[in-house]
């Protein structure tokens, strides 16, 4: 603390070695499109924005901006904390990002339309046919379905991290029921009342439209005219972990949530029970996982699901936002290959790099892996959430060795990775009272219709809250921040 | 609108009403203690009774328990295996919201959720233990709260009507309950006043009993307390005071409760906004008796009132209620039913109210 005068929050702030920070360089000066918000902060102290946080968690809990603990019928819900001092990404900086998302978007859309068509890619050897037709995601049965409205990935979130030169690379596709983005409007809503004029001053592009721009996504997608559509959202109800953002997009865009129980299927076309008698069903935001969709479709044992519902679809009386069969886009496996879709189909250069990937299925990949456990991290194809996944250079030598039998044993489940120093931002550290850097990645949200894709500005920045964590999964123990991305470039 | 959602709304409401009431009633009976020369006894141990929980409590806790007022608000406050229990009520009601938070708006669902989480924490407690009229006020307050968000945030629309209707079916039966929890004095209040010859043993219209001028008096005044506290009971007193000026007797505030066509919690208002609000979502179906449906009932229920008005014998009070209460459980089952809406398929029907505990 100097002497008469109080501490400031981002007193003594050092980034780490070795590591991009979003709102200081190396040399820990403020970037210079941080400056604006920095100078928001300037009269605050630890205390005072303790005090803050604190208010900021008490409103989430409050609001019921929650998820739910699956171990717990009785309904346990937790906040997924917020850290309100925000990310920052210049406007230069996004436009990149935006281009980017929006090539890799368009080369997955025709990746997918290929694998479920001709299957010109894998004839041609550009992506070995086996990892694709062999895996579980991949749907034989709707070879040569186009889905009624043309388009399989209406809603995408691209997972990026920020490596140590400064780079957005792309880490994960998320193609199927991608989730967050309630926690990107709400917490925006949150950083709005606690820095009012900071919001202001940064020329921060606005988030709060997402839901309008999904609702008109979704019924460009109708197999009948917008004005007759009926458009609900469906959930497996309340004790799903994100029931809280089926809940919140439903009445965003003022649709109807309904569950499985509540639709039926006859004569190809889905209708719901209603007080007045069943009524038609046009276009399905699914935030349902293929499998449980449809029991006659996937799995007859199965009671869950609306019987019928993929025959509606195949006779194009229905759409479902995301298309069924995806998950062989988003592959961790397939992941390595995007590039190369990128070239394939586009003829482009992609614009954002991505992470140098191992596949265990190939034997030079897999040698290479087993040799070197200890300083990759391993990821197991098929599991998200941060489950699954070794983190060599932080596993004890009984871990590496137990996971060694496993990619052993089914190499096909498993890729890897070096670990990338993840960027980190300023970030509040409750037990320590002060602003410490942690690591984080970006989730941005990318809604495509016929002919053109649009790229919410902003997305979902999540924190791994524990000091020198990686792990930023709300279900291991991680957080969120609001994500400004900047109008134009603001420099003083 | 969608059937399930549409259950969810009537339960909502139901619940809702359910916590306000209970809320109400423990805190009108709290201050009969203060007011009345009544056994404590019987201040507590009729509203264990109508809450239909009796033999439960007794089998748990023994019959003289039900004279405690600690134990019996403590149980009808927090008790966790109370099916309507203020803690119950309102943990089911944030459950239904919860299925129905894309109806609700945001105003009304955050009161309901911070109802619900100010109910589990230990502020809640404290003020129950410390300042137990101040607890009823608030979780009074946060329903009325709701029902009035409901009301000015909400599209007036079929989900509110259902969300009404179940306020009014419960309002049917908590208005009921209360009425019956006293009828044995009511009954006896009668045949005295009649023995004085202060009323006559033929049906009258509303008598007023001048409590002060009769020589009835020392016992009336006890037993004014007794019917203030009925009103107060559900939010009557003023509004009774104002139709009949002060004049306050067990025949007068037993047709006000029953009867009344302004009071928003007698029998007869209540039935006439659920047969209103049973129109505007089915509307232009026939109250046709031979139908059997809930349009039907009400119908037929509001007319038995109807009659029972201009010959209203306060000794059958009991009977009356029991009548009512029957009927109107019965409405809520055909409401139930046809919530499911117009069969059309052999698909299989929908299961409407799983989640419901009573």
């Amino acid at each position: 603390m100097r002497s008469g005068d109080h501490a400031r929050l981002f007193d003594g702030y050092a980034p780490l070695s070795g590591t991009y920070d979003e709102l200081f360089d190396a040399e820990g000066r403020p970037r210079p499109h941080v400056l604006r918000l920095l100078r928001n902060f300037d009269s605050l102290t630890p205390e005072g924005f303790a005090q803050r946080q604190q208010l900021a968690e008490l409103s989430l809990y409050s609001q019921g901006v929650t998820f739910s603990v699956y171990s717990d019928k009785r309904g346990t819900e937790k906040i997924f904390p917020i850290c309100t001092v925000p990310r920052v990404i210049s406007a230069m900086d996004w436009s990149r990002v935006e281009r980017g998302l929006v090539q890799r978007i368009t080369a997955l859309c025709t990746f997918l339309d290929d694998i479920y068509g001709e299957q010109r890619i894998l004839a041609e050897g550009v992506v070995p046919a086996d990892l694709v037709l062999g895996a579980k995601t991949f749907l034989p049965k709707l070879r040569w379905l186009r889905p009624p409205g043309g388009v399989r990935i209406p809603i995408a979130g691209i997972d990026l991290i920020r490596s140590p030169d400064g780079l957005f690379r792309v880490l994960e596709d998320n193609v199927r029921t991608p989730s967050g983005v309630s926690y990107v409007v709400e917490n925006r809503l949150t950083t709005k009342r606690l820095l009012p004029s900071a919001v202001d001053d940064s020329a921060v592009r606005p988030v709060e439209q997402y839901p309008l721009h999904l609702a008109d996504t979704l019924r460009a997608l109708s197999p009948v005219d917008a004005t007759e559509t009926r458009m609900v959202v469906l959930t497996p109800g309340p004790y799903n972990s994100a029931y809280f953002e089926h809940t919140f997009l439903a009445r965003t865009m003022g649709l109807e949530l309904v569950e499985p129980s509540d639709l039926f299927v006859e004569d190809d076309t889905v209708f719901v029970r209603t007080t007045n008698g069943p009524e038609r069903v046009h276009v399905i935001y699914r935030r349902i996982d293929d499998a449980y969709l449809d029991p006659e479709f996937f799995r007859p044992d199965s009671l869950l699901g609306v019987p019928g519902l993929m025959k509606a679809y195949a006779a194009g009386r229905v759409a479902l936002v995301n298309a069924p069969g995806n998950g062989c886009a988003d592959d961790k496996a397939v992941y390595p290959f995007v590039p190369d879709m990128i070239k394939y189909y586009l003829g482009e250069d992609p614009v954002l790099p991505q992470v140098d990937t191992y596949v265990c299925a190939r034997p030079n990949d897999l040698s290479y892996v087993l040799e070197n456990l200890p300083r990759l991290v391993v990821k197991a194809v098929d599991e998200a959430g941060g489950y699954g996944m070794l983190m060599g250079p932080q596993a004890t030598a009984e871990e590496c060795a137990e996971f060694r039998k496993r990619v052993e044993a089914e190499p096909r489940r498993y890729i890897a990775q070096h670990r990338i120093e993840l960027s980190t931002c300023p970030t509040w550290d409750r037990a320590g009272g002060k602003v410490a850097p942690r690591r984080v990645d970006l989730r941005p949200f990318v809604l495509t219709r016929p002919g053109s894709s649009w790229v919410l500005p902003g997305g979902l920045t999540r924190v791994a809250l524990v000091e020198g964590s990686y792990v930023v999964n709300s279900s291991q123990g991680g957080g969120s921040k609001d994500t400004w991305v900047q109008k134009e470039d603001v420099t003083s | 609108m969608i059937s399930r959602v549409a259950d969810h709304c009537l339960w909502f409401g139901r619940y809702l009403d359910r916590a306000e009431s209970t809320a109400r009633l423990l805190q009108a009976t709290r201050s009969l203690v203060f007011d009345a020369d009544i056994p404590v006894t019987q201040c507590w141990q009729p509203l264990v009774i109508v809450s239909g929980q009796y033999p439960s409590f007794v089998s748990e806790r023994g019959a003289e328990t039900a004279g405690n007022g600690e134990e019996v608000q403590r149980y009808m406050t927090w008790d966790a295996d109370n099916t309507v229990s203020l803690a119950r009520s309102v943990f089911a009601a944030r459950e239904s919201a919860k299925v129905i938070r894309e109806v609700l708006s945001l105003e009304t669902w955050e009161e309901v959720n911070e109802l619900h989480l100010w109910l589990g924490s230990s502020d809640a407690q404290a003020l129950y233990n410390e300042n137990r009229e101040q607890f009823y006020r608030r979780v009074r307050k946060a329903t009325q709260l709701v029902l009035g968000l409901v009301r000015s945030t909400m599209l007036h629309d079929t989900p509110m009507s259902f969300l009404w209707l179940g306020v009014m079916l419960e309002r049917c039966g908590q208005t009921a309950r209360i009425l019956d929890m006293h009828h044995h004095t009511m009954a006896r209040e009668e045949s005295r006043l009649i023995a004085m010859g202060t009323l006559e043993g033929s049906p009258t219209p509303p008598a007023i009993v001048r409590a002060g001028q009769s020589p009835a008096a020392p016992h009336a005044i006890v037993e004014v307390a007794l019917w203030l506290s009925l009103l107060r009971a559900c939010s009557g007193q003023e509004a009774f005071l104002k139709k009949h000026q002060g004049r306050v007797s067990a025949r007068a505030v037993m047709s006000f409760l029953l009867f009344d066509r302004q009071f928003p919690r007698s029998l007869r208002y209540c039935l006439a906004s659920v047969r209103k609000l049973l129109d505007d979502i089915w509307p232009g179906r026939p109250p046709d008796a031979a139908l059997n449906g809930p349009t039907a009932r009400v119908e037929a229920l509001g007319a038995w009132l109807d009659r029972r008005a201009r010959v209203f014998a306060p000794d059958e009070i009991h009977q009356l209620l029991t009548h009512v209460v029957d009927e109107t459980a019965l409405v809520c089952a055909g409401v139930g039913k046809d919530i499911a809406g117009p069969a059309r398929t052999e698909a299989p029907a929908q299961k409407a109210s799983s989640a419901q505990i009573q």
